[in-house]
């Protein structure tokens, strides 16, 4: 019985059922047994370095702390226990079994890759610029789940279904109970969120790696594993070999090739699958409780970077400097293309804070917010904007706010957000129904949340050159309120007029 | 692994012949037709719908409107007035009852139709005999807040009705046997295929119409583009009701909204009539919720367009109208 194995696969698969499940759930009314937030304040990676990026102290980074305490004593365990990212890994590995077993050489060198990263990313970080987003695997999971699996299944399950009761016209019980799962379990409206496919090409990649290498990812480039390979190192919960017989079958068997040609390891590799426990032929290797050294030479497993290679970094990171931005402060009588979730005042802070998670994306009610790629630069490249076309910010909602882990988009009071200024509608006189062919329509008037309408209509008789048909009628012509206006984007979501909508909000970027 | 990328390798290496070239061009040429004809015979079927027939049904009134507080008791009472809800409801019937819950208001903010006035017509339609209650809108705003913060899912649901989200794809094409500027329009199939049609819609105030009555209520049931309906409303508004033809009309004025509508949010803009109009001619209903609100019904166009039109009883003087305060 291989107990210890069992016990990881069962470990493994909760953690990843308990992970999709909380992305699910955040959605409204946001009532998930574990809060959203919880999932990434657990990460230290992404918690320590926005909190050092920004020089504030975050709520999340106490939790962190926590987790990074558990590794000085069991090592590496979140990656073997835990991560998503390393199940995956692990479960896709099984589709090959006779993967590359990499030259020990050429693995001493991949292995330092995740150290330049981590060194890259924290010195960013002392120099105020947030980059761990790009690289942990907790966030780049969570966008996969958030923006391609659970839209991508919704919209199976809905076609299914459509088909199946178009079709056979199943109009009773079935129809009932696709109903009660699309209200109270399929919680997302829309099947496909705009630009999320290049984030999901980072995740395939991540995925693609284990059918030839083991677990490559975490070997060679997860920051997050090389920050808890250092800590790790500390660690006391050790594998101890007893009896050996030389066979080399467990430096073979390791997934993460920690094991070296003496039969001893390297602790900041190991993730402790305990996979090194039962190949052994005679059952001479356990993991213990130890202090003491081992029988092979502490000095051959000391830190694995150089004083040359750190300085070669520190020069090598240098020209990533360019990106630390100069949009401090926005001025508010420029309105240009970005629509920010409600309560971002200050671009950098916010670009700077979020840690593209996709929490806001998924809980957003109407599906309005979205990833964007370089259109306010590539150090903002998917932190989210609204898209009226797609979903409006809803006047009575606050859950952007509520679920975000690093208080990116602040969790403000819904009579705080109700006043707080997303942008700026503007009427496109050119192609608006009244103001150009003068015909009625007053949908954006109509919808306009705010109580004092921001959009007022005037009555005006029409005088237009190229529209005969109805000239010297009293029509209702739309105008915009700019100090009431919220910049909501309720206007443009209903506007009628295709393809191009006549009424658009202009964000404060 | 291995024998899998060998395989790939192979079946890219391997040599086409000019037969077997044009063989999978008219394979796939075929596919994609196919495809295409599929989807049509999948989606596409019985998507047609003619206007839904009115029952002929024969009131004791006109139009009944009772005053009371209890809003509740005044639907019971007005509905007993018209000649009970068995001359609508017969036993086995599927009733739709089609509320006005288009906003994410409160039911104070006088958005929605009143949570009250629903939940009884539900439960009088249970005791009918009804074998089904269907209760559902297409909102405004987002659904699944409009249904609980109006009130109606719960209060409805309470009394055992079906409150589900309308489906868009779940949709008929409506037909009409004269021109019409609505001729196929996506209306949700359950309002079409029912055996009775209660149209609850709340009286309140409308940046273009005037007022929101009974005829701008059953725009909730219209999928599509639902903006373009407001370019030339009158005619559209009046070609709708003569599409779906509710048979019971109940307006709720209890608690109205007089101005900023028809989203409203200031509790400043709405008074308390406390009175509830039910009728089973949707013209007349409107036109006399129109000097409820001391409004020309003239000024209304879609009222205007269905008096040219004859279309339902508009002269409140020549109908019969029983007024009663409890």
């Amino acid at each position: 019985m291989k107990k210890l194995i069992i016990a990881r696969k069962f470990f493994q698969l909760l953690f990843l059922g308990l992970f999709i499940y909380v992305i699910w759930s955040t959605t409204y009314p946001l009532n998930s047994a574990i809060s959203p937030k919880l999932l990434f304040r657990l990460d230290p990676l992404i918690m320590f370095f926005t909190s050092l990026s920004i020089r504030q102290w975050i709520e999340g980074v106490s939790f962190s702390i926590i987790i990074v305490a558990f590794t000085l004593i069991f090592g590496r365990y979140v990656c073997g226990w835990i991560c998503p990212v390393g199940t995956i890994n692990d479960i896709i590995g099984i589709v090959n079994k006779n993967k590359w077993v990499l030259s020990p050489g050429l693995n001493a060198n991949i292995i330092k890759l995740k150290f330049y990263i981590l060194f890259i990313v924290s010195f960013l970080a002392i120099l105020g610029i947030q980059a761990a987003w790009l690289l942990d695997p907790i966030v780049i999971f969570a966008r996969f789940v958030s923006l391609n699996l659970i839209p991508a299944s919704t919209f199976v399950i809905d076609k299914a279904f459509a088909f199946a009761i178009k079709n056979f016209e199943l109009y009773g019980e079935f129809y009932d109970f696709y109903r009660y799962l699309s209200k109270n379990l399929l919680g997302i409206k829309i099947y496909f969120f705009e630009n999320s496919e290049s984030s999901l090409s980072i995740f395939l990649a991540i995925a693609i790696f284990p059918l030839l290498i083991p677990r490559l990812w975490c070997r060679a480039l997860c920051p997050l594993g090389a920050l808890f390979g250092i800590f790790s190192r500390f660690s006391i919960f050790q594998r101890v070999v007893n009896k050996c017989t030389d066979c080399k079958k467990c430096l073979n068997k390791c997934r993460m090739q920690a094991i070296k040609e003496d039969i001893s390891y390297k602790k900041n590799e190991c993730v402790l699958c305990m996979d090194c426990v039962y190949v052994c032929p005679v059952e001479g290797t356990s993991f213990k409780f130890n202090n003491k050294k081992q029988h092979f030479n502490p000095a051959k497993s000391k830190g694995t970077i150089s004083r040359r290679e750190f300085l070669y970094i520190l020069f090598v990171s240098l020209p990533s400097l360019g990106f630390v931005n100069k949009k401090n402060k926005i001025d508010i009588t420029e309105y240009k293309n970005v629509i920010r979730p409600p309560g971002v005042n200050n671009e950098a802070k916010f670009i700077n804070t979020c840690v593209r998670c996709g929490n806001c994306m998924k809980v957003c009610i109407t599906s309005g917010l979205h990833p964007i790629l370089l259109k306010s630069g590539i150090e903002a490249l998917w932190t989210p904007q609204l898209v009226p076309e797609i979903g409006y910010c809803e006047n009575n909602c606050t859950l952007c706010g509520e679920v975000c882990p690093t208080k990116a988009i602040p969790e403000l009071k819904l009579e705080q957000k109700k006043k707080e200024k997303l942008g700026l509608a503007i009427i496109d006189e050119s192609i608006c129904y009244p103001h150009s062919q003068g015909k009625q329509c007053i949908v954006c008037e109509e919808h306009c949340p705010v109580s004092d309408k921001a959009i007022k209509l005037k009555d005006t008789t029409i005088k237009l050159k190229n529209v005969t048909m109805n000239n010297g009628e009293v029509i209702k012509l739309p105008y915009v309120d700019k100090d009431l206006c919220v910049g909501c984007g309720i206007c443009q979501n209903k506007c009628p007029v295709r393809p191009i909508r006549a009424i658009r909000v202009k964000g404060k970027l | 692994m291995n024998k899998l990328l060998y395989k790939l390798e192979a079946y890219l290496k391997m040599s086409v012949s000019r037969r077997e070239f044009m063989k999978i061009l008219i394979g796939g040429l075929v596919y994609f037709l196919s495809e295409n004809q599929f989807l049509k015979f999948a989606f596409a079927k019985n998507s047609d719908a003619m206007p839904r027939v009115k029952k002929s049904i024969d009131c004791a009134h006109d139009l009944v409107a009772v005053k009371g507080l209890n809003s509740g008791k005044n639907v019971e009472k007005a509905i007993e007035l018209l000649g009970g809800i068995e001359k609508f409801v017969k036993k086995g019937d599927v009733v739709l009852v089609k509320p006005n819950m288009a906003w994410d208001r409160s039911p104070e903010q006088a958005a929605n139709t009143d949570p009250q006035v629903v939940a009884t017509i539900v439960e009088l339609c249970y005791k009918a005999g009804a074998k089904r209650v269907n209760v559902f809108d297409i909102p405004c705003n987002d659904d699944r807040r409009v249904y609980e913060n109006s009130g109606i899912q719960k209060a409805a649901e309470e009394k055992g009705a079906k409150v589900y989200f309308a489906d868009h794809w779940n949709v008929l094409k409506a037909k009409f046997p004269y021109k019409s500027a609505m001729e196929d329009w996506p209306i949700v199939r359950d309002a079409v295929v029912c055996d009775t049609f209660i149209n609850v819609p709340v009286l309140k105030h409308h940046g273009l119409t005037g007022l929101t009555l009974s005829m701008k209520n059953l725009m909730g049931v219209c999928s599509g583009t639902r903006g373009l309906i407001h370019i030339d409303i009158a005619k559209k508004l009046v070609d709708l009701t003569d599409f779906i033809n509710p048979d019971l009309t109940v307006i709720d004025a209890t608690r109205v909204l007089t101005k900023n509508g028809p989203s409203g949010g200031s509790l400043k803009d709405v008074i308390n009539l406390d009175t509830v109009i039910a009728s089973t001619d949707p013209t007349l209903a409107d036109t006399y919720a129109c000097k409820l609100m001391k409004k020309d019904p003239m000024s209304v166009p879609y009222l205007k367009e269905a008096f040219e039109r004859k279309f339902g009883k508009s002269n409140l003087e020549k109908s019969d109208i029983k007024e009663l305060t409890i």
